[in-house]
């Protein structure tokens, strides 16, 4: 710790956010890509639920998840400035 | 002198002019289908369809013009974040994207889904680890961001090296895809077609720099989306009768599974990756669209995914962008936005790819030889389609019709029976992708080329910031038509390459340089230099995605260019603990969201610095541009 503690709050934070979503996310994908043949046999929507989530589903939950994330990590900015701001 | 970020605003008649290309490119549309129906010839309705665009981008890359430095580069730092998007997601997919990866899921199906969902878990990885950081510091290239950070000349020539496999490749795939659509619709020759798109990038990226790439862009972004998104919803109404083709080709499935069994496909096993992807030329489908890891292994997709991703995230085209809107906060929506827009193109490719397979299943492979569909000869004499009774069996097998890949996304409309015009519409979709890709990879390279190479080797500057720009973009796109010309390229492979050499050359250097205040200059050359040696190695053992491939495949390459990349740079950075404090004071201050960029900040001080000793001699705009 440095005698900067908002920073360092703040840069602990961005760090433990940025590998909360990134690890989420990646092990999402490697668990479907491991499990996808087997989640075949299930259907979603027409679709062969293993491909479905290769194909839309993932995608639509890294879409949210990067928009969750900007919200987060806007909220951790802005905590940082008012704290900055206050001395 | 540069207008702090508070002041900045995005000009708020955008809406309104982009309001006016939407309406404009509509009315083209409506007016080319009347006009079709009246008797207008297919050649006329098809230059007319390819060329009023070229126009209107024309019209706007001279309308953004500009001779201040800070909007050549940067853009002016005032984009919203959505017209970044717009340019964020041309970049990413591209022509490349358009034609040959919707090509690459007809021919692998499932396989081929690890391509897209890198792309779009490659944006996210970028837009945390990087994206802000580089909007913070403000340089203006990749390499100079090197340069700032490490206070080094020689990170900053190495990284503009190393920078120019990756988007040369790149741009050279953008380009040839753009000739490919030209040479299919309108009365030129290859060459032709490839000096003809070289001359319009290179004026576009002169005119304006950055800021004519971004706005050109946007427009050819919008009408890439309209086309694609007016064709591919007109088939699903056709085949479906709803207008949701993300949602309706599942639907699809059992029949398109019939006719495969019907034209005689079978699974397959894996036989590597490198000869998995198909060629660009014309080529038997031998793989079931449903089937999973038929044509590569588990590992193999783990391995290309986790490739393409690593490889979208440090991409030099796409990070370069990074400076470009008002504040930290627009950036990371800026990259949110692209996001969305290119997982919207991956989730409908393979609708597409279901779509023209259904089609080319159910009317040729099911058909009798002599009982064709009429537009069959039309792609043939294109070397689109080619088909032939090989065994004598009255019928055309899976094996006897051949498709080249980068023609799948354009051969959709004749074969659904749509009108010629939809047709003229989809060449103009990824033609404007393409142009769109092809314009921000050539100024990407011109700008570094300038900026990181000549000014850095040049001490005594004899040309201007804009003029040495504009000398390596006219070089550039020269070069880049010149090897177009004399060399055979295949897209699909030059792009998977690029973006695994992005991968292995810039990723564990940008992760060092951008969370490790202790990271040193050795450490980042040792980074950058160990992936690009390996991905060197590669290539020269017959690698780069090429079907005589290495004993390694070329994702498990650039992966291990990664490790060793980030195992170098760490080990590098403490042996030689020469990690000044002003490099750590940089790196600390890069991760403070408020304020001024760095770069910018640094300019004002200069020229504030000038403006009290007006006699001095000119001081550098930073210390280390």
């Amino acid at each position: 710790m440095t005698d900067h503690p908002a920073r360092d709050r703040h840069q602990l934070r961005t760090l433990l956010l940025a590998i909360a979503i990134l690890s989420t996310v990646l092990l999402a994908v490697f668990l479907t890509i491991g499990a996808a043949a087997w989640l075949n046999q299930y259907g979603f929507l027409h679709f062969p639920l293993g491909f479905y989530l290769l194909a839309q589903g993932l995608l639509i939950f890294v879409v949210v998840a990067t928009f969750w994330f900007i919200r987060i990590q806007d909220r951790l900015d802005q905590a940082r400035a008012e704290n900055e701001e206050l001395g | 002198m540069s207008i702090p970020s508070r002041l900045r605003t995005a000009n708020p008649h955008l809406g309104a002019y982009y309001g006016i290309v939407t309406s404009a490119f509509v009315s083209l549309i409506l007016l080319l289908a009347m006009f079709e129906q009246l008797g207008m010839s297919q050649r006329v309705l098809a230059e007319t369809m390819l060329l009023a665009p070229l126009a209107i981008y024309l019209l706007i890359a001279i309308g953004s013009r500009t001779l201040e430095v800070e909007d050549f580069f940067c853009s002016g730092r005032r984009v919203p974040p959505i017209f970044n998007g717009f340019v964020l997601a041309a970049i990413t997919v591209g022509g490349v994207g358009v034609l040959a990866y919707t090509g690459t899921v007809f021919f692998l199906g499932f396989d081929a889904l690890a391509i897209g969902l890198g792309w779009v878990a490659g944006m996210l990885i970028g837009g945390v680890l990087f994206v802000p950081y580089l909007r913070k510091s403000g340089s203006y290239t990749l390499p100079t961001f090197f340069g700032h950070r490490f206070r080094s000349r020689i990170v900053r020539v190495t990284a503009s090296v190393m920078l120019l496999p990756p988007t040369a490749l790149l741009l050279v795939a953008e380009m040839k895809m753009a000739a490919l659509i030209a040479v299919l619709f309108l009365p030129v020759t290859f060459s032709l077609a490839v000096v003809m798109i070289a001359a319009f990038i290179g004026v576009t990226a002169i005119l304006g720099g950055m800021r004519s790439v971004t706005w050109t862009g946007s427009a050819e972004f919008l009408v890439g989306a309209i086309g694609l998104a007016v064709v591919v919803t007109t088939v699903s109404i056709v085949l479906t009768n709803i207008p949701a083709p993300q949602l309706t080709y599942g639907e699809m499935f059992s029949s398109l599974h019939d006719a495969e069994i019907t034209a005689g496909l079978t699974p397959v096993q894996p036989d590597g990756l490198a000869t998995a992807l198909p060629g660009p030329g014309p080529t038997a489908n031998g793989k079931p669209f449903l089937q999973p890891f038929g044509s590569m292994s588990e590992v193999d997709f783990a391995t290309l995914f986790l490739c393409i991703t690593l490889g979208a995230a440090a991409l030099p085209s796409l990070l370069m962008r990074s400076g470009v809107t008002g504040s930290i906060s627009d950036q990371r929506r800026s990259t949110a936005w692209g996001l969305l827009l290119v997982a919207l193109f991956v989730m409908t490719a393979p609708a597409i790819a279901v779509f023209t397979k259904l089609i080319l299943f159910k009317d040729i492979a099911t058909a009798p030889a002599s009982h064709l569909p009429a537009w069959l000869g039309e792609f043939g004499a294109q070397h689109l389609i080619q088909t032939g009774d090989a065994n004598g069996d009255g019928a055309i097998g899976a094996r006897e019709l051949l498709i080249a890949r980068d023609g799948i996304t354009l051969v959709l409309p004749a074969a659904a029976d749509l009108p010629y015009v939809l047709s003229a519409l989809m060449a103009t979709a990824g033609i404007a992708i393409a142009l769109a890709a092809a314009t921000s990879h050539l100024f990407t390279l011109g700008a570094s080329l300038a900026e990181d190479l000549y000014r850095v080797l040049d001490r005594r500057q004899t040309l201007s910031r804009l003029v040495a720009a504009w000398a390596a973009i006219a070089a550039t796109a020269l070069a880049a038509a010149v090897f177009l010309v004399i060399a055979e390229v295949d897209p699909l492979r030059a792009a998977l390459t690029a973006v695994a050499f992005a991968a292995s050359t810039f990723f564990s250097a940008l992760l060092l340089a951008t969370w490790w205040p202790r990271c040193t200059v050795q450490g980042t050359l040792a980074a950058m230099g160990t992936g690009f040696a390996v991905m060197v190695v590669e290539v020269a053992m017959g690698g780069g995605f090429a079907a005589g491939q290495s004993a390694l495949t070329t994702p498990v390459a650039s992966l291990a260019g990664v490790g060793l990349g980030l195992l170098a740079g760490v080990a590098a950075s403490l042996y030689w603990r020469t990690s000044f404090k002003a490099e750590e004071t940089y790196c600390v201050e890069m991760r403070n969201p408020d304020g001024e960029a760095i770069y910018d900040r640094a300019k004002q001080r200069a020229a504030a610095t000038a403006a009290v000793r007006p006699a001095s001699p000119a001081v550098p705009a930073a210390s280390a541009s």
